[in-house]
Parts: C-alpha cells; sequence; structure tokens
C-alpha cells in the first residue's frame, strides 16, 4: 500500500494540532478552535471514508452505514471496533467505546484525588473537562465527515462523562 | 479500444472527464457520458429488476450506442465512474478489473490534501495513472 508512520507521530500530530489551535490561533475563542479543529476532522473523514469503502457494496439504510463506521472503519482508524451502539430508531444513534484511544494517554489533574475544598476542585475539573473536550472535536469531525461523504448529513457531538470510555452521538438531519 | 472515462461527483458535476482518440469528437463523447448518467440513476433507483445485484458496485453495460459500449460503476459515496469503449468483444472480468483498478487511482488522488471535494481532479499524476490502466485494458487477457 503507501508508506507508513508509527503511531506516536500520530498521537503527538494530534495533541499538537489541538494545542496550537487553541493557544496560538484562537487564543480566547475557544468555540472558533473547535470548530476549526471539527472541519481539519471533516475533511480527513470524507477523504478516509472514500478510501475504506472501496471494496464493499453499497450501503441499503442508514443503519448500515453507522455499522459500517462501528465496525470497519473505527476498526481502520483505532484498532478496534465500537464497544456498544444504541439508537433511539429516530434518528438518534450512541457509538460507545470504552477506551478510546486518542484520550488513553490525557492525565487526570492530580489535585482532583484531594478534594480539599468543594468549589476549587470544582473547577479544576471543569477546566480538565473543557482541555479534554477539545480534543474530541476531531474524532466527531471524523465521523461526520465519513457520514456525510455516505449521503448521511449529522451532527456529532461527543461525551466524557466517565473517562476512559468516550460516547459519540450522532444526530441524523431529517 | 478506450476512447473516454469520465468520474463524475454525486451531484452529477463532472470531476474529470478524458478522452483518448485523436479525433475531435470530445464533444460528442461528453455527451454520451452525460446520458449515461440517467441509465445509472435509473438503475439505482429501480429495484425492481436489480435483485441481488442492487448494491453492487459495479452497473454493467448502460447502454450500447452504434458504436460504442458504455460501462457504469457506482461508489458508495455516489460517485460516478462511465467508461465509454468501442470494443465488440469486452469481457466482463476485464471491465471490473479496469473499474477497480480506476477506483484505487480514483481514492489515491481524493486523498490529496489539496484537492477540493466537489471540484476537478487536477492532479497529474492521477492522469498518469488512469493512461497506464486505459492502456493495459484487454491486454493482459491471457485466455
Amino acid at each position: 500500500m503507501g508508506r507508513e508512520v508509527s503511531e506516536s507521530c500520530v498521537d503527538g500530530l494530534l495533541t499538537e494540532m489541538v494545542s496550537t489551535y487553541c493557544n496560538r490561533f484562537y487564543a480566547n475563542k475557544p468555540e472558533l478552535a473547535a470548530r476549526r479543529i471539527e472541519a481539519i476532522g471533516y475533511q480527513v473523514g470524507h477523504q478516509l471514508s472514500e478510501r475504506y469503502t472501496m471494496e464493499r457494496p453499497r450501503f441499503s439504510d442508514h443503519l448500515e452505514a453507522i455499522k459500517f463506521i462501528c465496525k470497519d472503519f473505527w476498526s481502520e482508524l483505532f484498532k478496534k471496533q465500537i464497544d456498544n451502539l444504541k439508537t433511539n430508531h429516530r434518528g438518534t444513534f450512541v457509538l460507545q467505546d470504552n477506551r478510546f484511544r486518542w484520550l488513553s494517554r490525557i492525565s487526570v489533574d492530580p489535585s482532583l484525588e484531594n478534594g480539599e475544598a468543594q468549589d476549587p476542585s470544582a473547577v479544576a475539573e471543569s477546566k480538565a473537562a473543557q482541555a479534554t473536550s477539545m480534543h474530541l472535536y476531531f474524532p466527531c469531525g471524523i465521523i461526520r465527515g465519513a457520514l456525510s461523504n455516505l449521503g448521511i448529513p449529522c451532527a456529532v457531538s461527543a461525551d466524557i462523562s466517565n473517562l476512559p470510555a468516550c460516547s459519540f452521538v450522532v444526530r441524523i438531519k431529517a | 479500444m478506450i476512447v473516454c472515462v469520465a468520474v463524475v461527483g454525486h451531484q452529477n458535476n463532472p470531476l474529470y472527464i478524458q478522452s483518448f482518440t485523436e479525433e475531435d469528437d470530445a464533444l460528442k463523447l461528453h455527451h454520451i457520458v452525460h446520458c449515461s448518467l440517467d441509465v445509472v440513476d435509473e438503475r439505482v433507483n429501480n429495484p425492481k429488476k436489480s435483485g441481488p445485484t442492487l448494491n453492487e458496485t459495479f452497473l454493467g453495460l448502460l447502454y450500447p450506442t452504434e458504436n460504442y459500449k458504455v460501462y457504469g460503476y457506482l461508489t458508495n459515496t455516489k460517485v460516478k465512474f462511465i467508461l465509454v469503449t468501442t470494443d465488440l468483444d469486452v469481457r466482463d472480468a476485464d471491465v471490473r478489473n479496469f473499474f477497480r483498478r480506476f477506483h484505487a487511482a480514483y481514492v489515491d488522488a481524493v486523498s490529496n490534501p489539496f484537492h477540493v471535494p466537489g471540484k476537478k481532479i487536477t492532479s497529474k499524476t492521477f492522469a498518469e495513472r488512469v493512461s497506464t490502466i486505459v492502456k493495459s485494458f484487454g491486454l493482459s487477457s491471457a485466455g
């Protein structure tokens, strides 16, 4: 096939991308940084879906496309499949990955472990959550780009209420 | 002999069209490609006679005109590949093989970060790969 790079290079690139967009390009505008990162993910997902659907027959409905994302697409990207897929049968899907690879090395701030006073630790926790969530815009964009290329416009958001598990909520636009 | 290949996007916008004859018939070939898009849409939206081949990417012979045969291929991302050939006896396996290699070249061209999705493919590498695939069409049939 093509040439390969080591996974640590990709990890480093992603970390640096989030850091640059959040701290340098859009220093005090996290919403703009988030949108930009998500747009990069959109283009990557668009191109990756082109490559990974090459040898397959076409999908007959939305559920098959979502299952493709959960199984083959996720395996190509993260060497594992999505662990749990839920749907409300009305256009919303929740893809749960119990150990999301790109978050597996994010450290939890040790000052949270002390629990001295409620207020400072709550503030610190939300800052950690915000920092982590910036790293999730890229995979959300990838999912959105892949599904859009398969003809399914949607909105994707991430939920990190229990790390290292991560859930991606896909809402298909009617 | 292949006279024309074309890549058409999912909104029926042309992404790449290349003819391989010396004659000045480019317009006629473009017209043939354009007409074949309707046939592709009809094949995909009419499942009644397709049966088991409903979701296959290779659509087969779309329609024969007096001089040409037109073959179609529809990817998962609704991109259509059209092949126009003047050969009289073309083997199914050859055409499938052609489309498989063409699809691989297309995927590589689209993965270029400087390619804007929806705009025409301007990569010279893609053009070279396509002309290589076209030249080896039908020649590798050892049977």
